[in-house]
């Protein structure tokens, strides 16, 4: 079964590529792995409005897979994204003619993906052991550690790393909403400041918006959210009165896999290999991939193999995770193709009404309840339609260049998209990928995690709503 | 009768096919944790696992796992919290925390929990 399922994979990876190739090999001299300079716009060409079909069906199912029909879907999911995307591409290619889409998606896809697998492989092969009693203050100063981490590792990497020591730390005290709350400020808002953060902001990276421009204007927003929430955490951990035994702690941190802790400045360095971020970098088009994706999947290989066994049996480490985030994702890249033309043409139209609260909330909102990654690229690309409309020319998400011109004149839009797509991923469960990935290791280690629907009604929408509400009255309202 | 402690002592290796562990002791289950499935309904009429009982081991099926050794890998492991036969249940002291690792030619190792390793009872 998991053979076929790589092959079906590979067959579709196949599809997506050399159906692109046509075009990029008439465009490679002047075209590189990330569509950065001049293509042939596929003006006139939108899909059909049912042909974001595949995209709803597969994030509805994805959110609704794992709580209703959780056999079936941990049995099938791979298929399903697989077909879904297949129907897309099929589309592109023998209806719409469009090759160019499909390789800039396939290209992003890539470097998606390899950002990702070398963050959690390379931090699978760490271990932290705090051997101190844990107090609101420490657990305060730990999150707060673990946000700013985050920027640097990537919230995955961070919330891979850090809620075992967490949980250890509190393993006498652990209630549910320790680890909700590492939820809410490691494994979401706290990687708000860089593309490494979380998954959006490197997809914008990828689409041109420049590295430091993230964290150059969202600090002063990325502060008082997160001191708002540390804030409530604080007042929770001060009620909880459990009474427990009392151990000796050694007030010890170890840490263990000081080499991986190599592999990950590796990756940090990598991220700005590009030919787009560094002059004299070369490229490798018309491959959908570049020196940085080579880099990257070598250190998935080398950060494996010579990871210490004992580290990986300690943290349990299993690639199911990640494997689950290459199956959806290249079914998301794929079906979201139509909805991100689609929604720039329909903002273009309804650019005047859009202003920064409206994109804050509807990124938000959509984020919450769907993956914050398609998401975030959705408004992006109202965003620039909008910004189209109001300049009076045409300027498209899959061009470089456009959305450069984009974040250089328009700011508002693309900090309400940013922040909210990271901020509202910890509504729910699903809303960012390390939200389940910290869930299903805390359930692994025994415990009791409250259900879907318990996280929010409990948790989430009555300390995070309120919040993000005071961070929109602050930054958002009655703007652009 | 064989006890956890025995077989911890003596390494003794338990067996798994297919759905079913076959465990060398007899014990009271109070949790088992496979992958992220928390069971802790041992009645007839639990739908993640039966328990069977014989004189000198324990059988556990996985009745919504197909197959064990490719739903648990290589470096994770099935959790369980027991009490041995005839010791006081309620005394959380004779709570046993015991990990099993899904080996090559059906063999499990039976461990006890290691430090390391995350188990919140």
């Amino acid at each position: 079964m998991l053979k076929k399922l790589k092959y079906s994979f590979i067959a579709f990876a196949i599809l997506l590529f050399f159906g692109s190739m046509k075009l990029f090999a008439a465009a490679a001299a002047v075209s590189d792995t990330l569509g950065t300079t001049a293509k042939p716009e596929h003006a006139g060409t939108l899909p059909e409005v049912y042909m974001v079909l595949p995209f709803v069906i597969l994030l509805l199912m994805i959110a609704t897979g794992p709580l209703f029909y959780k056999h079936f879907w941990e049995k099938h999911y791979p298929k399903v994204s697989i077909v879904l995307g297949v129907v897309v591409v099929v589309y592109y290619l023998a209806v719409l003619n469009d090759e160019h889409s499909l390789m800039h998606t396939f290209a992003e896809y890539i470097s998606f993906i390899a950002l990702l697998s070398s963050l959690f492989v390379a931090s699978g092969g760490i271990l932290i052991k705090v051997d101190k009693e844990s107090t609101p203050m420490l657990n305060v100063l730990f999150l707060l550690f673990g946000a700013v981490i985050a920027n640097v590792i990537g919230t995955t990497g961070a919330s891979m790393l850090l809620i075992r020591p967490f949980i250890k730390m509190n393993r006498e005290r652990l209630k549910p909403y320790h680890i909700i709350f590492f939820i809410f400020v490691i494994s979401n808002v706290g990687g708000a400041l860089t593309p490494i953060g979380d998954p959006p902001l490197f997809l914008g990276f990828l689409s041109g918006v420049p590295f430091f421009w993230v964290i150059d204007n969202v600090w002063f927003i990325w502060i008082p959210a997160l001191l708002m929430i540390l804030l409530v955490f604080y007042v929770f951990d001060k009620m909880n009165k459990t009474e427990y035994e009392k151990i000796e702690y050694s007030g010890k941190i170890q840490f263990k896999g000081f080499k991986n802790l190599g592999y990950l400045l590796i990756i940090i360095i990598s991220v700005f290999i590009d030919p787009a971020v560094i002059p004299g970098v070369p490229s490798l088009a018309p491959l959908p991939f570049g020196i940085r994706e080579i880099i990257m999947f070598a250190v998935v290989y080398f950060s494996y193999k010579g990871a210490d066994t004992e580290i990986l049996k300690a943290n349990e480490f299993d690639f199911e995770p990640i494997k689950e985030v290459a199956y959806l994702f290249i079914g998301i890249f794929a079906t979201m193709i139509p909805a991100l033309q689609l929604i720039a043409n329909e903002a273009h139209a309804l650019g005047h009404k859009l202003n920064a609260g409206v994109f804050y909330w509807a990124t938000g909102g959509l984020s919450a309840v769907l993956d914050n990654t398609p998401t975030y690229m959705n408004f992006l690309s109202a965003a620039i339609g909008k910004y189209s409309a109001d300049i009076g020319t045409t300027l498209t998400v899959t061009n470089k260049m456009h959305v450069m011109q984009f974040v250089a004149a328009d700011q508002i839009y693309l900090q309400a998209i940013s922040v909210a797509s990271v901020f509202f991923g910890a509504i729910t469960y699903i809303g960012n990928g390390p939200n389940f990935m910290v869930k299903s290791i805390s359930e692994r280690a025994g415990i009791q995690m409250p259900s879907f629907f318990a996280y929010m009604v409990k948790y989430s929408i009555v300390i995070l709503v309120p919040i993000y509400a005071v961070i929109w009255l602050l930054f958002f309202y009655g703007k652009g | 009768m064989n006890t956890i402690e025995n077989a911890l002592n003596k390494n003794l290796n338990g067996l798994c096919y297919g759905n079913r562990i076959i465990l060398p002791f007899n014990c009271t289950f109070l949790k088992v944790i496979i992958e992220d499935d928390i069971i802790t309904d041992f009645s007839p009429a639990s739908k993640g696992i039966y328990v069977r009982e014989k004189d000198d081991f324990t059988e556990l099926y996985f009745l919504e796992i197909n197959n064990v050794k490719e739903t648990v890998s290589k470096y994770e492991n099935i959790k369980l919290v027991a009490v041995e036969k005839g010791d006081n249940l309620f005394d959380l002291k004779n709570h046993k925390k015991i990990a099993l690792y899904i080996e090559e030619k059906h063999n499990v190792k039976i461990e006890k929990t290691e430090d390391d390793i995350l188990f919140i009872e």
